[in-house]
């Protein structure tokens, strides 16, 4: 298929949704059912793929560029993948000194608290799908006093417990 | 608050698209986290970073990635955030697409990526109360703790993020604090 058509279809899945696999359906209508370049398994191979590796799991797109095209593929669904994020800096600019004004003040720390709480009920999910037993327990307590007691970078942090679950699954 | 160099920037975004697994809420845990701990960004333009994030298409995480380092370096800073956090990442996720029906049989990768993804869990977790504390003190706290209990238990009766955070701005809206 042509990159640029490929391109397109994986922005405008891309630009119509608010979260990681909120593009799935708009994907699959394009890719599986209206042109037929994956199958469902291929799909769901690719949303496997951005769950298990890092970073966000909209990340199946670069996945679904590289099925449907190979690597350039996945060259142009990296691309759909990151030009929205762009559309935040003219808000940005927008707010501008905007920000600075009491009520606005009010506004964003209030967003921010909610950020909290959202990251918080996040991790219940996250928690459910990795705590089996005390290990994953004390991985995930001893995370929460090093990233909220000291300043231990968390690289250390994120390493430590590659460790841990390495020499755990040796012993 | 501190002005980081580009270098430096690009490094933290980029280690930060590679070790941390779980998806874009322990992403920006772990980058709050840092920032706070290098004093690059301060509470209000990490919450505005954040709120408008979620109303941004896409993956709302980029759009953090994007903001955030705008207010450190500007629109090159943006560029090298968003750069530095997705191409090694989707280097790994074209490789693991290969191997993917290998991948599954592997246990060790599993134990590994487990263990990971849980000091992600503690990370969200501790980067939330450090959001908290930033807003609380003996005589303001009533705001911060109901915002918080409420954009915590919410997603649980269905409602979206992106719902959760237009509540809390208007809620800031009219709760000003005298």
């Amino acid at each position: 298929m042509n990159l640029v058509v490929l391109y397109l279809l994986l922005v405008k899945a891309t630009l119509t949704s608010f979260s990681g696999l909120a593009s799935l359906p708009v994907i699959r209508g394009d890719f599986v059912l209206r042109y037929h370049m994956l199958t469902d398994r291929q799909l769901n191979t690719a949303v496997a793929a951005g769950r298990i590796g890092p970073g966000p799991v909209g990340i199946y797109v670069v996945s679904i560029g590289y099925l449907a095209g190979g690597v350039p593929g996945a060259c142009a669904g990296w691309l759909a993948m990151i030009t929205p994020a762009f559309l935040i800096i003219p808000m940005l600019r927008f707010l501008g000194k905007r920000a600075e004004h009491r009520r606005a003040r009010a506004v964003t720390r209030s967003v921010l608290c909610a950020g909290a709480g959202l990251m918080g009920s996040a991790a219940i999910p996250l928690a459910r799908d990795v705590i089996h037993g005390p290990l994953p327990l004390t991985i995930v307590a001893a995370s929460f006093a090093l990233i909220a007691f000291t300043r231990v970078d968390s690289l250390w942090v994120m390493l430590g417990a590659a460790l841990v679950g390495f020499a755990a699954f040796q012993l | 608050m501190t002005r980081p160099r580009l270098s430096e920037v690009a490094r933290l975004f980029l280690r930060v698209g590679v070790t941390v697994f779980g998806g874009g809420d322990p992403t920006i845990a772990v980058l709050q986290r840092e920032f706070y701990r290098r004093d690059w960004l301060t509470p209000d333009q990490f919450a505005i970073a954040f709120g408008l994030a979620r109303l941004t298409p896409g993956t709302n995480v980029l759009a953090f990635c994007a903001a955030s380092a705008w207010y450190l370096l500007g629109a090159v800073g943006a560029v090298t955030a968003v750069l530095a956090a997705t191409i090694p990442a989707s280097v790994l996720v074209v490789w693991i697409t290969e191997v993917y029906e290998l991948s599954k049989r592997y246990a060790l990768a599993t134990a590994v990526v487990n263990a990971v993804v849980a000091a992600a869990v503690g990370t969200m977790i501790g980067a939330a109360f450090l959001l908290v504390r930033t807003q609380t003190s003996r005589t303001r706290w009533l705001r911060p703790v109901v915002i918080t209990a409420g954009a915590f238990l919410l997603p649980f009766v269905g409602l979206s993020p992106l719902r959760i955070i237009l509540a809390a701005a208007l809620v800031g809206f009219f709760w000003v604090d005298a």
